[in-house]
């Protein structure tokens, strides 16, 4: 069975990383949601994948050129502004040959262990159309609701969930006829209709998956992805190429990749992952679900906490990164500090995209862009953005003698 | 739902027929059997039991021939024989054959065929196709062409396999409307119903389609199309999932899955027809005294039975334990014993009928299993008919069984006069409303259900309260959650509080309290007086509630019934799904909790 991949949804609200790359490459416990996906869909026994790309579709193509290093033979359909779904679904027709089924999967999403292993179970149970649907956390209004009968779906009511209803939701994948495309068509480019041609002709059966799901949507739903996945390790894995001083202390599962260096008085509180190739200071303090991409620098005294820092970033002697996103090639100035909380420890809100959205988390750090640059001293308040590419100066209270 | 496994082998079969359908006994059994060739002749060894017993009792492992089939049965209706068991033989036991599903035209193919002089042995459809197969082939001398033209004859649906002396290395097999895979293995091929009936030895599978039948044998396997004899060809798929997940269809856990099939379990209680309770009611209405017994989830049934037959039929029934029943058995002739058992076969129940039936009492059982122990037992067997339960912990068939109960406890109270035709028929109409308002549940509550779960996950200490009929409810769910949590939680009634169990609530416990409609009068009122009486002890109360009262409890989740009758099953099956998502978020073994067995079968 074939794959079909979509990452070409524009994503807006996931500020500031939206500007720079799709949102399936927003990186989690040190690996981007998209690399997880094939992952998981080369261990479900799927090699060929075609990928929907849209804006900045070449950070995926670059980052998994033609799939050998996954084991996977991939190719790219490209979708150059944000259409929709069945527009992405569309264009990718002429890599599906007709009369089989394919696996459709929306690229944004986050799960706890391999999602296809039941999705293709489900499929082979019932020999029919299937969707994956899941209970999300806290009820949201960001989802449809799924009606059951049995394991039958009987309707899709796509509108915004009513207060009190906890209906399973599509979870953003699919395993779907080939015939799909025709009907995609012939429903003027509608998916509701698609669906509602599914469900009440030949049928969709739901895949129920139990564990954890997040659709990441907003900039702290990195966050929550993050801890999602580090919360199903269960020991530490030192890389025998890591070079770790005397003094360092490891708790929990800590994860510390290949050519990495770890400098005396560092403590490294699980679960937190270390990628290839970083250097972390002396008594840098490294605070659980924190996950320090490849190639970073990270300078004495450091305290890093709940963070995903996507890689290749510098980050400067006596600083706190801390319930922060730190985007890749990021610059961080020496004793810069991102303020956690606000004064009254209520529910922080963040400025996206002009409109003021509550977290409902009360304590939130900043999001910082791709190749931003902040000088030292900085002070960044609680659900601060920073543009991709901004630079921020020094913070010099002392003007220098003229 | 029945399963078919099969091995063509370079290598003696040992027991991977008896691994093959003990694999598939998931899908229900009540009795099985295999067949295979040695020394141009079939053997078959078939019983009715599970396929533990059955090997116990015949030697299913062991087997020196190379090719065998095998089958393993689930009544539906009809009668659990050892006759009836598959596999069945041709007049000249040349020809095996197992089946899955229904040959709508076999009286016709039937009388035809006696008409010949063919003598059947069984009353099944299957045994037809042994005999047509063995017509056939008396006039072609072909298996092939013979289980063609076999196949051309049959209507109906099924999945068929097939072995025969005339042609000992192969196995014919063949899928109308009933699923049928071939394994590919590297010295053996194999066919069954689904992957499990093989999975421990190949995971390379050719699955066949309506209208084709395949040719099997110990290095190859063809695969034709039924209507002009053309060879199919067909993709080989591996399976890369673990036998236990592709029988969940859908379903992470059989938990999940069994509480999702209730509106079809409460539908198909409510399906069986009034006159097979006719002769236990007129029994029960002579009946001087009623025990209702059962252990475990199902002395909570009776619990629950025992305030219906008080309400709808007038009458005091009196439930036990059925491991307590012996010091307590008072029956007599006039006494009536109404067993509970979703397995038939609990050691307990068993024996408390058959120390009642000493004493001369009339027995009865609510069984789930066909042909049980306790099913043959009894005086009076109703078959609950929900379908094979494979998690430990019961749901579906403990729903069912309140079901049961209530239809009894109507019909009761109509015989004995104290239940007027229009209250009859509304308790009715509120019946068959139930499976729609347990499947509103299933889709509009389970995130929420989820959410407090794994909000509440921590709290190792819980207090699950409930009045009158809600009661039995919050015992019932009480056991489920220990069940399958492995925390400490207590049922009890909410009287119980204010004399000694208060003294037990702080912040570390929570209490769950299962609340009637807002309308039930005196019995609601009761029910908020405990939560009052907990709240103000620093306990935390999680409301079941319908239509809860703004402020009254800590949390809610809000439930909607249309009827006091049904009212007391939703909260059920929310607690179920408390427990079940509680279970996972603490990552529990849900379907094997630890130290429990599914059926009871020693003292």
């Amino acid at each position: 069975m074939k794959a079909l991949v979509l990452t070409g949804g524009a994503g807006r609200a996931l500020v500031p990383f939206s500007a720079t790359r799709p949102k399936a490459m927003t990186v989690v416990a040190g690996g981007s949601l998209l690399r997880r996906t094939l992952a998981y869909l080369r261990e479900a026994g799927i090699t060929d994948v075609t990928i929907v790309l849209g804006q900045h579709g070449h950070v995926v193509e670059n980052a998994f050129g033609d799939g050998s290093g996954l084991g996977l033979n991939l190719s790219y359909v490209r979708q150059e502004s944000a259409q929709g779904i069945a527009d992405a679904i569309l264009r990718a027709r002429d890599k599906f040959t007709v009369a089989e089924y394919f696996v459709l999967v929306y690229g944004d999403v986050v799960t706890s262990s391999n999602p296809f292993l039941l999705l293709l179970q489900s499929f082979n149970t019932f020999k029919s159309p299937i969707a994956g649907v899941c209970l999300p956390g806290p009820p949201t209004a960001r989802y449809g609701n799924v009606y059951l009968s049995g394991t039958r779906i009987t309707k899709i009511v796509e509108k915004p969930r009513a207060a009190g209803l906890g209906n399973y939701v599509l979870s953003g994948m699919f395993v779907l006829p080939t015939e799909l495309f025709s009907w995609v068509e012939e429903a003027g480019r509608d998916m509701e209709r698609v669906f509602d041609r599914l469900t009440a002709g030949v049928g969709v059966h739901a895949s129920i998956w139990e564990e954890g799901w997040i659709d990441v949507e907003y900039p702290w739903d990195v966050l929550a992805a993050n801890r999602l996945v580090m919360d199903t390790w269960e020991e530490a894995q030192i890389s025998r190429h890591a070079t770790l001083d005397n003094n360092v202390t490891i708790v929990g599962p800590v994860r510390v990749e290949a050519g990495s260096t770890i400098r005396a008085g560092a403590v490294l509180a699980g679960p937190c992952y270390i990628g290839r190739d970083c250097y972390v200071g002396n008594n840098v303090l490294v605070r659980s679900y924190s996950s320090l991409g490849p190639g970073s620098t990270v300078g004495y005294g450091v305290e890093l906490k709940n963070c995903v820092v996507f890689g290749r970033a510098r980050i400067g002697r006596l600083s706190f990164i801390g319930d922060s996103v730190v985007g890749e090639e990021v610059d961080i100035g020496s004793g810069t500090m991102t303020v956690n909380e606000t004064m009254d420890r209520q529910p922080i809100g963040v400025n996206i995209l002009g409109s003021r959205v509550d977290s409902g988390l009360k304590k939130l750090g900043a999001f910082i862009g791709d190749r931003a640059k902040i000088g030292a001293g900085n002070t960044l308040a609680a659900g601060t953005i920073v543009d991709a590419g901004a630079v921020i100066e020094h913070h010099t209270t002392v003007p220098r003698a003229e | 739902m029945c399963g078919i496994s099969g091995v063509a082998s370079f290598h003696p079969i040992h027991d991977r027929l008896y691994e093959g359908v003990h694999q598939l006994e998931y899908r229900g059994y009540d009795s099985c059997g295999v067949a295979f060739v040695e020394n141009r002749h079939i053997e078959v060894r078939k019983d009715v039991g599970t396929v533990d017993e059955v090997d116990s009792r015949t030697n299913l492992r062991n087997l020196a021939a190379r090719v065998g089939i095998a089958h393993t049965r689930w009544a539906t209706h009809g009668k659990v024989t050892r006759e009836n068991a598959h596999p069945h033989l041709s007049c000249d036991g040349a020809f095996a054959v197992v089946h899955n599903g229904i040959i709508a035209n076999y009286r016709v193919l039937r009388e035809r065929l006696q008409h010949a002089g063919h003598r059947f042995r069984s009353e099944t459809d299957t045994e037809t196709i042994a005999h047509l197969v063995e017509d056939h082939h008396r006039r072609t001398g072909d298996v092939e062409s013979a289980w063609v033209a076999t196949l051309r004859e049959l209507e109906g649906s099924y999945a068929l396999a097939m072995i025969s002396v005339h042609d000992p290395d192969r196995i014919y097999c063949a899928r109308q409307e009933s699923p049928l895979i071939i394994g590919v293995g590297t010295d053996s091929n194999y066919v069954g119903s689904d992957f499990n009936a093989f999975i421990e030895y190949t995971k390379n599978a050719v699955i066949l389609d309506d209208g084709e039948y395949g040719i099997v044998s110990q290095d190859s396997y063809a695969i034709k199309r039924v209507r002009d004899g053309e060879v199919v060809e067909k993709p080989v798929m591996v399976i890369p999932w673990d036998s236990e997940l592709s029988r969940k269809g859908g379903y992470p856990h059989f938990m999940l899955k069994e509480i999702h099939e209730q509106p079809q379990a409460a539908r198909a209680a409510l399906a069986i027809e009034n006159n097979a309770f006719r002769d236990l009611v007129e029994e029960m209405a002579q009946a001087r005294r009623i025990y209702l017994i059962g252990v475990g989830t199902t002395y909570y049934v009776a619990l629950y039975g025992q305030y219906l037959f008080a309400e709808l039929a007038d009458v005091a029934v009196l439930p036990v334990s059925s491991d307590e029943f012996r010091y307590l058995d008072k029956s007599d002739p006039d006494t009536v014993v109404l067993a509970i058992s979703q397995s038939g076969e609990t050691y307990d129940t068993l024996m408390s009928l058959r120390h009642a039936k000493e004493r001369g009492a009339k027995t009865a059982a609510i069984v789930n299993v066909v042909g049980s122990s306790i099913a043959r037992l009894v005086d009076y067997a109703i078959l609950q008919g929900s379908g094979p339960e494979v998690c430990v912990v019961s749901t579906k068939a403990a729903l069912a069984q309140m079901v049961l109960l209530t239809r009894l406890a109507i019909e009761l109270g109509g015989v004995r006069g104290k239940l007027a035709a229009n209250v009859r028929d509304e308790a009715y109409t509120a019946l068959r409303r139930l499976p729609e308002e347990i499947e509103a549940l299933l889709n509009e509550r389970s995130g929420l259900i989820r959410a407090a779960a794994y909000r509440h996950a921590h709290m190792r200490n819980w207090l699950f309260l409930g009045r009158g009929i809600y009661y039995p409810i919050a015992l019932e769910s009480a056991l489920k959650m220990k069940e399958v949590t492995y925390l400490h939680v207590e049922g009890m009634p909410g009287g119980f509080l204010k004399h000694g169990t208060l003294s037990l609530v702080d912040e570390n416990l929570y209490t769950l309290v299962f609340v009637p409609p807002r309308d039930s009068g005196e019995l609601y009122t009761l029910t908020v007086s405990c939560v009052e009486e907990v709240r103000a002890r620093a306990g935390y109360v999680i409301g079941l509630a319908f239509d809860p009262a703004p402020g009254l409890f800590d949390e809610a989740v809000p439930l909607q019934a249309s009827h006091w009758l049904t009212a007391p099953l939703l909260p059920l099956v929310a607690a179920q799904l408390l427990a079940y998502f509680t279970a996972t978020a603490l990552k529990r073994n849900v379907d094997k909790p630890r130290s429990l067995a599914k059926s009871v079968t020693v003292a």
